[in-house]
């Protein structure tokens, strides 16, 4: 369902001057706001620059490392969209967006560093970025820590798939993969996974050798459409299907599709009191600084 | 025919731990010059040592890094090129991983394989492992 939304929030004309960012609305407990970036649609050479300018001295040299322009603008598109959109929730002043501070936990997974960014106020907001060739996304969450990523759905694998499973995953999720008809439908699954499994490392924030691909199973939830669940496998277990601890405590996860184009999967940490309680995902594209457009809003049970 | 001793192995080359310590050995008088924690006088002394990979698995991980990120064939790559710089992301690297892997005749940890960061540290572990390889 898409709903275009030129409300009284936008402004569409940007003016010489850095303009005000349009302010939002934090997300409630029960929410994850999804906003993506399609770079194609970001052509302007002097919006480019304006958006450089908001870098970090650190941040502009890392895109400068990048090689090839388009990579170069993909990695200035990403910056950008962490630092714009996350200006945006200062519900009590505007935020220069250029004067956000960030920092590494002890993982290496990026935080906002609210102390050291003067002007701002502490707000209790969970970010994450993941981004593709053609779509760069950003998840923001309150109260709770959140991991997304995005797989174009085209993807191509270049090893045989079951091969890269029975390498990389569960032996229930290997199961599972050989149970499609073919060969395209075993790669589209194997994507789906990837980016569900990739999104639940990430919201734990603990780097890749504290969760590896083959120590959890992910697995959709009967009855419900884009809803899945985490399944711990015991390391130590021979036969992992029988000895599976169901231990689903904590996460929720949600798979989506991106302007038809990409897979987008969504792990936020379940807080005590939202328990079991269903997950409302708010999807928006942008440009930052120029508009936004709602997208959906959906109910994941 | 090999399964008694690690020479058995086709190593192109010395294994590279025991030439440097052989090599440093029979050269008394540079001795004094290299203290153990700067190797980069070793390079003075036109020794095939180094805490570095050979060059040809250097090459050999650029052309498998190259095809697997669709690079075009001049695109200049060297050891120190950052597989993120190249665009690479994790699928990616678990893909050049799994090609290595086939190329070398290896079996890379999943925690070793999503640290791999450039094409030196790639290098590196290929060469590491193809060292530890039991005897056939």
């Amino acid at each position: 369902m898409r709903i275009s939304v030129m409300s009284q929030m936008q402004q569409r004309s940007f003016s010489i001057d850095l303009p005000s960012l349009v302010p939002l609305q934090l997300p409630s407990r029960r929410e994850t706001h999804l906003w993506y970036i399609l770079p194609d649609e970001v052509k302007s050479t002097s919006l480019l620059n304006r958006y450089s300018q908001l870098l970090s001295p650190n941040e502009r040299d890392r895109v400068d490392q990048m090689r090839g322009d388009e990579l170069k603008k993909n990695a200035l598109l990403a910056r950008t969209l962490v630092r714009t959109t996350i200006a945006r929730y200062q519900t009590n002043n505007a935020v220069d967006p250029g004067s956000l501070m960030f920092k590494k936990n002890m993982y290496g997974k990026p935080e906002v560093d609210w102390q050291n960014c003067k002007d701002c106020n502490k707000q209790p907001l969970h970010f994450n970025i993941s981004h593709t060739g053609s779509l760069i996304a950003c998840g923001v969450t309150v109260h709770a820590p959140i991991g997304i990523d995005v797989e174009d759905k085209e993807r191509k694998i270049k090893h045989d798939v079951l091969t890269f499973a029975k390498r990389f995953y569960t032996a229930d999720e290997v199961n599972f993969l050989a149970t499609k008809p073919d060969q395209e439908a075993q790669r589209k699954e194997f994507i789906k996974l990837w980016t569900l499994k990739e999104a639940y490392v990430k919201a734990l924030g603990k780097g890749f050798s504290a969760s590896p691909f083959n120590t959890f199973t992910i697995q959709s939830t009967p009855g419900t459409e884009g809803g899945y669940s985490l399944c711990k496998t015991s390391e130590l277990t021979a036969n992992p299907m029988e000895e599976t601890e169901k231990y689903n405590g904590g996460w929720k996860f949600t798979l989506l599709e991106l302007a038809d184009s990409h897979y987008a999967a969504v792990c936020i940490e379940d807080d005590e009191v939202n328990e079991g309680g269903p997950m409302k995902v708010i999807v928006r594209r942008t440009i930052p600084l120029v508009e936004d457009q709602l997208i959906s809003e959906r109910i994941f049970l | 025919m090999a399964s008694l001793s690690t020479n058995s192995l086709s190593f192109r080359a010395p294994s590279i731990q025991s030439s440097r310590f052989s090599q440093v050995l029979r050269k008394p008088s540079s001795f004094q010059a290299i203290s153990f924690g700067s190797f980069q006088s070793l390079k003075s002394l036109r020794l095939q040592i180094s805490c570095a990979a050979k060059p040809e698995t250097v090459q050999k991980v650029s052309d498998i890094v190259k095809e697997q990120l669709a690079l075009s064939a001049d695109t200049a790559l060297t050891a120190e090129s950052k597989f993120s710089a190249l665009g690479a992301d994790s699928l990616d690297t678990v893909e050049i991983v799994m090609a290595l892997e086939e190329k070398f005749n290896i079996s890379v940890e999943e925690t070793d394989a999503q640290n791999i960061t450039t094409i030196q540290e790639a290098a590196d572990l290929i060469e590491d492992l193809v060292q530890k390889k039991p005897a056939a």
